[in-house]
């Protein structure tokens, strides 16, 4: 399994880079709108109304966007989670680890790719 | 207060002849200094990982119907998810003012015949793009736009 995941690593690398760079973009006017404004009340509740929201998420931009919004942050974070779980000691079980949070990221990017396209 | 690291840390890809003492971690690693932003923003990975899943129940609750996502934004208010949002938050402005500082610093002195930008433009650029499209995203989301 190690080899796989050092053969696997520019993948890796790729998606994890892309989690911090598009990640990070795409997450910032989402968590302020989705996250916080709209269950605040800040903004009426109408302006994500299911019509509308159905209507933005399933054109092809909005399937793209919502596919790196959900998918990219889950290689940032398994990856992060892995370098601190390493640098806190547990270098012994990295190949363990690396393994299960790698399969998260991969099971919920495959996830939001079948999540996209049933919209 | 140093301890030691993973015996592997230091290791040379090839074999030495090179002796070399054990590595050890730094004495003020994990929340002392400069390493105390490095902690942090390796353990955004955290919030990450939990917002990309909080973001794919949001997009699977829209292709369940109108029900679900009824159902699903009036969770949304649930003061739990409302302080989560604000860590997240946090989280994601912490990294990107942190690796937007870092990625000018990051870039190779040539990409081919090219040299990329001088690092306050690449900066400059990074901002840029971050506020639009965060402006664009709550224009949009919000109804202001579309």
């Amino acid at each position: 399994m190690k080899q796989w995941l050092l053969r696997l690593e520019p993948i890796i690398w790729l998606l994890f880079g892309q989690g911090i760079l598009l990640g990070t973009l795409l997450l910032t006017g989402w968590i302020l709108v989705v996250g916080l404004a709209i269950p605040l009340g800040l903004v009426p509740a109408e302006a994500l109304s299911y019509e509308r929201a159905h209507a933005l998420a399933s054109s092809l931009v909005g399937r793209l966007v919502l596919l790196a919004l959900c998918a990219l942050p889950l290689w940032k974070g398994a990856h992060h989670i892995r370098s601190l779980a390493v640098d806190f000691g547990g270098g012994e079980r990295d190949t363990a680890l690396a393994t299960c949070l790698y399969a998260i990221a991969s099971v919920g990017s495959l996830l939001a790719i079948a999540a996209v396209i049933r919209l | 207060m140093a301890r030691p690291a993973h015996p592997d840390a230091m290791k040379s890809s090839r074999p030495s002849p090179t002796r070399m003492a054990p590595p050890q971690m730094p004495p003020q690693y994990p929340m002392g200094g400069r390493y105390r932003a490095y902690t942090l923003f390796d353990a955004t990975g955290f919030v990450y990982l939990l917002v990309g899943l909080l973001a794919l129940r949001v997009v699977w609750a829209l292709g369940n119907g109108p029900g679900a996502w009824a159902q699903l934004q009036a969770e949304l208010q649930n003061p739990v998810y409302v302080a989560f949002h604000l860590l997240a938050l946090l989280s994601v402005l912490f990294v990107g003012v942190r690796f937007f500082r870092l990625f000018p610093k990051a870039q190779p002195p040539r990409i081919g015949p090219a040299k990329p930008p001088p690092q306050p433009v690449i900066l400059g650029g990074l901002y840029a793009a971050w506020l639009g499209v965060t402006l664009l995203m709550a224009a949009i989301l919000s109804g202001g736009l579309l």
